[in-house]
């Protein structure tokens, strides 16, 4: 119950800039990444019809995502951006699930993280609209009831970003601090293997899937 | 009862807290539960497509819960960044 609140940093004092890091997300980060591609490897490495394991894996999101990202954009866009929304998936499953390990911490507890990959999508959304749409027609989209309306437009956009990073952030943060409260009131005994079940497993799949697809959404809402 | 300024604002920052959880879980409590009851209907009518309908419901579950996880965030900074 001591370190709640706390937050490991590096400081470092350049060219008159103060700079604060998080120590714990870009190390666990840094895990996830490490994880992934040596994930990618095993399934790369031998691949056969009969497959092995992690073959088996890979083919599932490969299949699961290629179909979710088809559906929701066509097939020339879907090719372009199925290797996006796949890596993504896999990146956040990962993450929440990485917190049920013990001394180890999610990334995506840390709100840098997910307003990271929030404003990566943002961006990628809208140049994805810039290019299908032209800049003409992707500007004249704000002013599209009346042109008054140019403002709310502005701020349901930026809202899209806020909501999807505090979203995933909230749910993260929320199931660990719940998981240390309740571990500590129960004194570690016969409920904490359920809880991470519950918050780590359900929930970090859950909402991973939902950060994913709401990326997907908004990426195929510019381009339509 | 003397209080100095900064109990004061670290009990009415909790206070906020507590307030802001509880009135905030409500909306979401409601609208999980409707939509829960609107996906056990349409998988009693359809039950061949009750994985389509539990993946479609979660995710929407998920979604209308963002509210709730709105509160939780502002009843955190409430109790840990308000000194």
């Amino acid at each position: 119950m001591e370190g709640l609140g706390e937050v490991a940093t590096w400081e470092m004092d350049m060219a008159g800039w103060h700079l604060v890091f998080n120590a714990t997300t870009i190390m666990m980060t840094l895990v996830i990444v490490a994880l992934l591609l040596l994930f990618g490897w095993q399934a790369a490495r031998k691949r056969a019809p009969v497959p092995n394991l992690f073959q088996v894996v890979g083919e599932l999101f490969v299949v699961t995502f290629w179909g979710l990202t088809r559906d929701a954009l066509d097939e020339k866009l879907a090719k372009k951006y199925f290797p996006l929304i796949c890596s993504l998936f896999m990146f956040l499953v990962l993450s929440n699930w990485i917190g049920i390990i013990p001394w180890m911490e999610e990334p995506t507890k840390d709100l840098n993280t997910t307003l990271g990959l929030g404003i990566m999508g943002f961006f990628i959304a809208h140049f994805c609209g810039i290019q299908a749409k032209g800049l003409k027609a992707y500007v004249k989209q704000y002013f599209e009831p009346m042109f008054f309306m140019m403002p709310l437009n502005v701020i349901g956009e930026i809202a899209k970003v806020v909501s999807i990073s505090f979203r995933l952030y909230g749910n993260i943060m929320g199931g660990s601090i719940i998981i240390l409260v309740v571990t500590y009131l129960v004194y570690g005994l016969l409920l904490p293997p359920f809880l991470n079940a519950f918050f780590g497993l359900f929930v970090g799949t859950v909402q991973a899937f939902v950060f994913t697809m709401l990326t997907l959404v908004y990426i195929s809402v510019q381009v339509r | 009862m003397d209080m100095s300024g900064a109990d004061f604002v670290r009990g009415m920052a909790l206070l906020g807290a507590g307030i802001a959880m509880g009135l905030g879980a409500i909306g979401p409590g409601v609208g999980e539960g409707y939509a829960a009851g609107k996906a056990c209907e349409a998988v009693g009518r359809k039950p061949e497509e009750a994985g389509l309908l539990t993946r479609t419901m979660l995710v929407g579950q998920a979604v209308s819960e963002s509210t709730g996880i709105y509160s939780l965030v502002v009843a955190l900074l409430l109790m840990f960044v308000v000194k």
